[in-house]
């Protein structure tokens, strides 16, 4: 009896070794063969294998968003599929969630991530940002009966929903340490939680608490801008340099002829109006902005 | 791998571990709650009841606990039904756990033979005694091993707990790797807390099934 159980914990303490081993091995094999077996692709390779792969939210509206006939529709889909036409190949779309855009970056399941991604610090250490397309800075909103104004005003067990993985999120950790977060995972399920009442206030980019305000009755954005404004824009693999290049001059290019506007007009004025059109959408035109 | 970075992170994946087993132990109770009570219905052939218990097995054994989770979570407040993610963790798992549960315990029953109803019967038990003395005992026994693997199994369900908002310790690495970006380190502490938390159960799992391995011949 006692023999069979040595056995059983020598195992497992084995096992457990073999699994950090291995862990800290795949580490040092992606590091090491950066030059030779890189996971990012550049722009000829993706132009010979004809498609690209984009990664986009599947449920922010009206930014990136599955429409009634199954879609990709949005701010953001609008721009990838300009991308995907003045690239000349097919744009497959990668449904992600705010916590995953940098590992799929950093994986090579997509080439660019244009899910509404805010330039951080903290990201640009991760992965390479191109120019933005987009201003934003964070905002909550909470039923109108119960109006949240100041983060201070919050009781000792007041709740905030956030997404995780956003710079909500992030915000609110350092700044606000003794507010109690409740995280979820995905867009849908923080909406849907909000909408029953599990929190006093969702904090999030302020043009979803916008539209959110406006598509739903009965709810204010209190706090219409919260911390620093921030920009939104394409991130790519960290060093995939051709590809940063391409998407820089494209931005630019576009920006020339006023293609965020147009594309704002497509697709955010519904939510929207006119109000927000020259506070959201930036139009980069020199190459160094970023 | 940075060492720092993981020494850093150990608070909250401690944090994470505590309340994973405290859903997780509280879930797993209910279970065997559900599991005892659903197994004698079973076992005694009770009328109409029995029935039920036959559709919440095959409802909760055949959908997974994501969508139970779901369901609890965000549907029932539509009807005014209001829970508390850690209610609803204990209250998913518990249901999930019960219907498994049951199976186990009702294998266990099965298999103490007829014969041992029959003499303890003759011997002038009640039927109430010779369940409780005669039955109950073996079938406990018998059943060890796979509610051992059945807990292991709770445990590592609670993996899905992060659609609730529950801090788990999935989500607790999924989230600093959102917030954070160090990968392989958040990983790496997942995989440890994993191992920390079952390898225990799983040994005193093997000496419990060893200490009440008293049913059946020749043992």
């Amino acid at each position: 009896m006692k023999k069979s159980l040595f056995k059983k914990v020598t195992s497992l303490l084995m096992a457990t070794a073999l699994l950090a081993v291995s862990l800290t091995a795949c580490k040092t094999s992606n590091s090491t063969s950066k030059a030779d077996d890189k996971v990012y692709r550049t722009v000829d390779e993706i132009k010979e294998s004809g498609v690209i792969n984009i990664g986009v939210f599947s449920d922010k509206s009206p930014f990136g968003y599955v429409d009634e006939n199954g879609n990709y529709a949005g701010y953001d889909v609008y721009f990838a599929n300009q991308i995907a036409k003045d690239l000349g190949v097919e744009v497959n779309f990668v449904s992600t969630e705010a916590a995953n855009r940098i590992e799929y970056l950093q994986t090579g399941k997509v080439d660019i991530i244009l899910a509404n991604f805010t330039v951080t610090d903290e990201r640009k250490e991760e992965v390479d940002f191109s120019l933005p397309y987009m201003n934003v800075s964070l905002g909550v909103v909470s039923p109108s009966n119960a109006v949240v104004e100041s983060l201070d005003d919050l009781g000792k067990n007041d709740q905030v929903i956030v997404i995780s993985g956003t710079t909500a999120e992030t915000y609110l950790t350092k700044n606000y340490p003794n507010i109690k977060l409740q995280k979820y995972d995905s867009y849908a399920a923080a909406k849907t939680a909000f909408e029953n009442k599990n929190g006093v206030a969702w904090a999030n980019d302020n043009t979803e608490v916008i539209a959110f305000s406006l598509e739903n009755e009965g709810y204010t954005v209190g706090i219409p801008s919260l911390g620093d404004a921030d920009t939104i824009a394409p991130a790519v693999t960290k060093g995939n340099e051709s590809l940063l290049n391409w998407l820089n001059e494209e931005t630019v290019s576009l920006a020339a002829k006023n293609f965020f506007h147009e594309d704002y007009e497509a697709t955010l004025k519904d939510t929207y109006g006119e109000d927000y059109e020259d506070t959201l959408v930036v139009e980069s035109t020199s190459l160094t902005n970023n | 791998m940075d060492k720092d970075v993981i020494i850093s992170y150990i608070p909250h994946f401690k944090e994470a571990l505590f309340l994973t087993l405290k859903i997780g132990w509280l879930g797993i109770l209910l279970s065997l709650i559900i599991g005892l009570v659903g197994a004698s219905l079973l076992h005694f052939k009770v009328k109409f009841l029995q029935k039920i218990v036959g559709i919440y097995i095959e409802i909760f054994r055949n959908t997974p606990l994501l969508i139970q989770l779901f369901f609890i979570y965000f549907a029932l407040p539509k009807v005014g039904i209001q829970i508390t993610a850690e209610k609803c963790g204990v209250l998913g798992l518990g249901l999930l756990g019960g219907a498994y549960m049951i199976e186990t315990f009702r294998s266990g029953l099965e298999a103490v033979t007829t014969i041992q109803t029959e003499s303890a019967l003759s011997l002038g038990f009640s039927k109430a005694k010779t369940f409780r003395y005669i039955i109950l005992p073996q079938a406990l026994s018998m059943s060890i091993p796979g509610l051992v693997a059945n807990i292991i199994f709770l445990l590592k369900e609670t993996s899905v707990f992060s659609t609730i908002s529950l801090m788990d310790l999935m989500f607790t690495a999924k989230d600093l790797i959102g917030m954070y970006a160090k990968t392989t380190e958040n990983l790496f502490l997942l995989v440890v807390f994993y191992l920390i938390m079952l390898i225990p159960v799983s040994i005193i799992g093997a000496i419990v099934e060893r200490k009440v391995r008293y049913a059946g011949f020749g043992d």
